[in-house]
């Protein structure tokens, strides 16, 4: 499993190891605010959750060489408090807009609720749900216009919106040019991310269609291992949990209440 | 004048073995609870001045590295690519690793010690191949050769180490015009000065940088394409540079660590 394992990266069955996380809760998951690039940090809650993911981590010997994190500190700091943990605060950590959660437009920033009051249900539905409806666009005199955060200024083509498809567009290229060939210089790698970053990370392994991803959740802060053939292929793990081929680390039960938990809160993210 | 660069340099805190009085060098140990305190302090007396980074270098040992998250999570900037280079680790202490401080001096006599300690080019007793700290065991270090990776370190050893980091990274990125913060250790921190300020050896090896107290210089890029400090109102010589945050507190900490024969 973890532990040692050869130069170059692959476990006893020849296979490269990837490992995911969504970050725990917000201070804006708790105030029920649509965040997207909005930078706001982890809540307490959240902080408690990244010490559990890290001790699933470390029961199963995980090491990893490098770690790939968004420009937004509540995937930092989700990663920093599991290398901390590990005893890994030493490895590279890179940074990288493209593996920020999904830019919410003009609702950034907007409570859930009153959002639904205003436009419906539906509406809110199609733009949280949907693949290829983004939100309304932010105006440049937005409070949380990217181009005034200090991560972001200088970024070219900021986006004003984004649905699903527009962050799977730029994940990938982050996957070719980042990722991949990390993986296969032999690194082990961890990816700290967010709940749409990743569900684009995983439609590219696993294959999946645009109306599979909508509905997939992916519960915050609970590892997800990938085991990838020497073509970067997903090798259907034991215990996965489907339609995807890596698996969850922790208390099945936990875990599954923690999955279905995320589908039945229509009131959170 | 050529164009002026600003650089902050930072010691971290007090870490688990400063208070059990062991000698440390390249030992993973944590910060303790006040160290950890002590960079919230840091953090705060940067954020007065209305300092700024775009860039952080630190060593490859966690108490330097976790000085500088809790910095950049201070100052809201965590998205700030951070560097991590066993260059700047502090000096490798050798045998004397993981024992204390009082005992070593027991055993060895306080001469002796003082000599490992605060000479210049004596370097501790080499640790053996097979010591419980020894750095070969951990993984972070498996890229050096055996050839480079010390066994002992005298302050010269940690000068002809880390001046190429210095010469070949770190001022260009500073010429760049990029904002960079340096969170290192005490002899690291000294082998800096000394090139900056140009101070003898024997000045240097006793020059004491209080821990956690943000050490902000001013440089000014040469003809030549040097960095040359400027003095700043308030240098506390013999450097150019000057301290963050309240400067009578800082010169009773600075005589402290000289008056702790038993510290670091």
């Amino acid at each position: 499993m973890g532990g040692k394992s050869a130069e170059d990266g692959l476990d006893e069955n020849g296979h490269y190891t990837l490992v995911l996380v969504r970050h725990g809760e917000s201070q804006w998951n708790k105030e029920n605010r649509f965040t997207g690039w909005v930078d706001v940090p982890l809540a307490e809650t959240g902080i408690d959750e990244a010490k559990r993911a890290s001790n699933s981590l470390k029961s199963e010997g995980f090491s990893f060489d490098v770690m790939f994190t968004s420009l937004l500190q509540r995937a930092i700091k989700t990663g920093l408090l599991i290398l901390e943990d590990l005893g890994l605060l030493w490895i590279p950590v890179d940074k990288d807009w493209r593996l920020n959660e999904r830019h919410y437009g003009a609702l950034q920033g907007l409570n859930k609720k009153e959002t639904v009051e205003k436009h419906g249900s539906e509406q809110v539905n199609l733009w949280r749900r949907s693949y290829d409806t983004p939100p309304p666009p932010m105006s440049p005199d937005s409070p949380y216009w990217a181009g005034n955060q200090p991560q972001h200024k200088s970024l070219k083509d900021l986006p004003s919106t984004e649905c699903l498809k527009d962050t799977v567009a730029r994940v990938l290229p982050w996957w070719k040019e980042v990722c991949a060939p990390a993986i296969k210089s032999g690194r082990k790698v961890l990816v700290a991310a967010h709940g749409n970053s990743l569900r684009a990370l995983v439609k590219y392994l696993d294959g999946l269609s645009d109306e599979e991803i909508c509905s997939l959740n992916i519960p915050t802060a609970i590892p997800l291992v990938y085991k990838l053939d020497k073509n970067l292929k997903p090798v259907r793990a034991e215990g996965a949990y489907a339609p995807l081929s890596g698996r969850y680390l922790g208390d099945p039960e936990m875990v599954r209440n923690a999955i279905e938990g995320v589908a039945n809160q229509t009131g959170k993210k | 004048m050529g164009k002026i660069h600003t650089l902050v340099l930072i010691r971290h805190g007090e870490s688990q073995w400063n208070i059990e009085n062991r000698f440390t060098g390249w030992v993973d140990v944590p910060l303790a609870p006040s160290g950890v305190a002590e960079s919230h302090r840091a953090a705060q007396s940067i954020k007065e001045e209305g300092l700024e980074f775009d860039l952080v270098y630190t060593s490859t040992l966690k108490r330097a590295i976790k000085t500088a998250w809790n910095i950049l999570e201070d100052l809201d900037i965590m998205h700030t690519p951070v560097h991590h280079d066993w260059r700047l680790n502090e000096r490798m202490y050798g045998a004397l690793q993981g024992l204390d401080k009082t005992e070593t001096v027991e055993k060895h006599g306080m001469d002796q010690v003082l000599i490992w300690r605060r000479s210049y080019a004596t370097p501790p007793p080499p640790m053996p191949a097979d010591h419980e700290f020894h750095p070969r065991k951990e993984k972070k270090y498996d890229f050096l050769s055996d050839a480079e990776l010390p066994v002992t370190e005298s302050l010269a050893c940690v000068v002809k180490r880390f001046m190429p980091l210095w010469n070949d990274t770190l001022m260009p990125i500073i010429k760049s015009g990029k904002k960079l913060l340096i969170s290192a250790h005490g002899n690291t921190l000294r082998a800096l000065v000394k090139h900056l300020d140009n101070i003898p050896e024997d000045v240097i090896a006793n020059l004491n940088i209080p821990t956690s107290v943000p050490l902000v210089y001013h440089l000014e890029e040469t003809d030549d394409g040097d960095l040359k400090p400027v003095k700043i109102e308030g240098a506390f010589a013999p450097m150019s540079g000057k301290y963050l945050g309240d400067q009578e507190a800082i010169k009773a900490a600075i005589a402290g660590v000289a008056n702790q024969a038993g510290k670091k």
